[in-house]
């Protein structure tokens, strides 16, 4: 004998699962709010990944004058064993950073007075057979645009390293400089130290 | 079971909203702390020692001097351009006194001094010269070396950040 499947109106639960049912609200299901909370996080950090990304590869005036600061520093700076050919290459870089005339006063290296960019070529060149090795790193950057094509710079720099004779060199000072824009390249107009201590 | 939980949450904490909150609380107080307030420096050179010896690191109290002004004896932090590079010296003579060195001897106003921090023989002779308003004069304690290869002198009291904390 079969017995017909009576319609109960009941969902089959053979398990005899108690579920919790819902009332219709006739709204849409919202979204829990710990969601929401991950969204807003996730947007604000894909705008934060994007303004980094934007200041990285954007290329401000500031940068292009602390890019002229990185050159120089390269150019002075100085390993044991440099061969002439890296030399030579240290020199012209330097070189190509300095305007045809250059105002120069730093009392701790007896340079005073304008100098020529191959005046000052020469001295980077006389300077470094004296050295073993030489570091030169700039810090603490000011940087003003008092007019345009014009940029003023206050930092300190700092030079480590030795003389060919052993002796070791720390010296630190701090150096106002005025740079003049060329040809969309900014190039070193005036270079002062000034006295912090003043014997 | 209970102990290895433990080392876990401590390691790998959840991010929880109160976690966060304290975690910021904590870089926000470092911030100030270590950035404005006790600065961390590193001492590199000799030029004052025996008091503070090279590769020492110390701190750089900045609220020593938001009341009172340096005195003679004092080590003070001396500012460049900025806050990255400093020096480390000692203040000998205060605005309008006459400093002096004759073989080595301290003469401020032309009397002697006793300087009980320094160890090193110095003959160090440097003439008369006043110290100018708003100003002082500095040098370091190890002073064997030759004057010139030394760096001293007078500077500004607004290039003054404040004293080492110890």
């Amino acid at each position: 004998m079969v017995n017909p499947i009576r319609n109960t109106g009941k969902s089959f639960n053979p398990a005899g699962r108690v579920t919790k049912k819902i009332p219709p609200t006739g709204k849409p299901p919202m979204i829990p709010d710990r969601r929401k909370v991950k969204y807003v996080l996730i947007g604000l950090g894909l705008i934060a990944i994007g303004i980094g990304i934007f200041f990285m590869f954007f290329q401000s005036e500031e940068k292009r004058v602390k890019k002229q600061f990185r050159l120089l520093s390269e150019g002075v700076s100085k390993e044991t064993g440099e061969n002439i050919f890296t030399m030579d290459q240290k020199i012209k870089k330097i070189g190509s950073l300095f305007n045809d005339t250059c105002d120069m006063a730093i009392p701790a290296h007896s340079l005073s007075g304008q100098m020529t960019r191959e005046e000052i070529t020469g001295y980077a060149a006389r300077g470094r057979l004296h050295l073993a090795e030489l570091q030169l790193t700039f810090h603490d950057f000011m940087i003003a645009f008092p007019q345009e094509g014009e940029a003023r710079v206050r930092l300190t720099a700092r030079l480590t390293g030795r003389t060919t004779t052993g002796e070791a060199i720390n010296e630190a000072h701090e150096i106002d400089c005025l740079l003049k824009k060329t040809e969309k390249k900014w190039m070193f107009n005036r270079i002062e130290v000034i006295e912090v201590l003043k014997k | 079971m209970l102990l290895n939980r433990r080392v876990s949450q401590f390691f790998f904490p959840s991010l929880t909203p109160a976690f966060m909150i304290r975690a910021g609380c904590i870089a926000l107080a470092a911030y100030l702390i270590f950035g404005h307030l006790l600065t961390p420096f590193w001492i590199k050179g000799n030029s004052m020692e025996p008091a503070y010896q090279n590769g020492e690191v110390n701190f750089c109290w900045k609220l020593r001097y938001l009341f009172s002004k340096p005195r003679r004896g004092d080590v003070v932090v001396i500012r460049f351009a900025g806050q990255r590079i400093t020096l480390l010296k000692r203040v000998i003579a205060l605005e309008n006194e006459e400093v002096e060195f004759r073989n080595g001897r301290l003469l401020i106003d032309g009397k002697e001094q006793n300087e009980p921090y320094l160890c090193h023989p110095c003959n160090w002779t440097l003439p008369s010269r006043r110290v100018e308003p708003d100003s002082v004069y500095v040098v370091g304690d190890n002073r064997s070396g030759p004057m010139p290869n030394h760096v001293f002198g007078q500077t500004s009291l607004s290039r003054i950040l404040g004293g080492p904390l110890w």
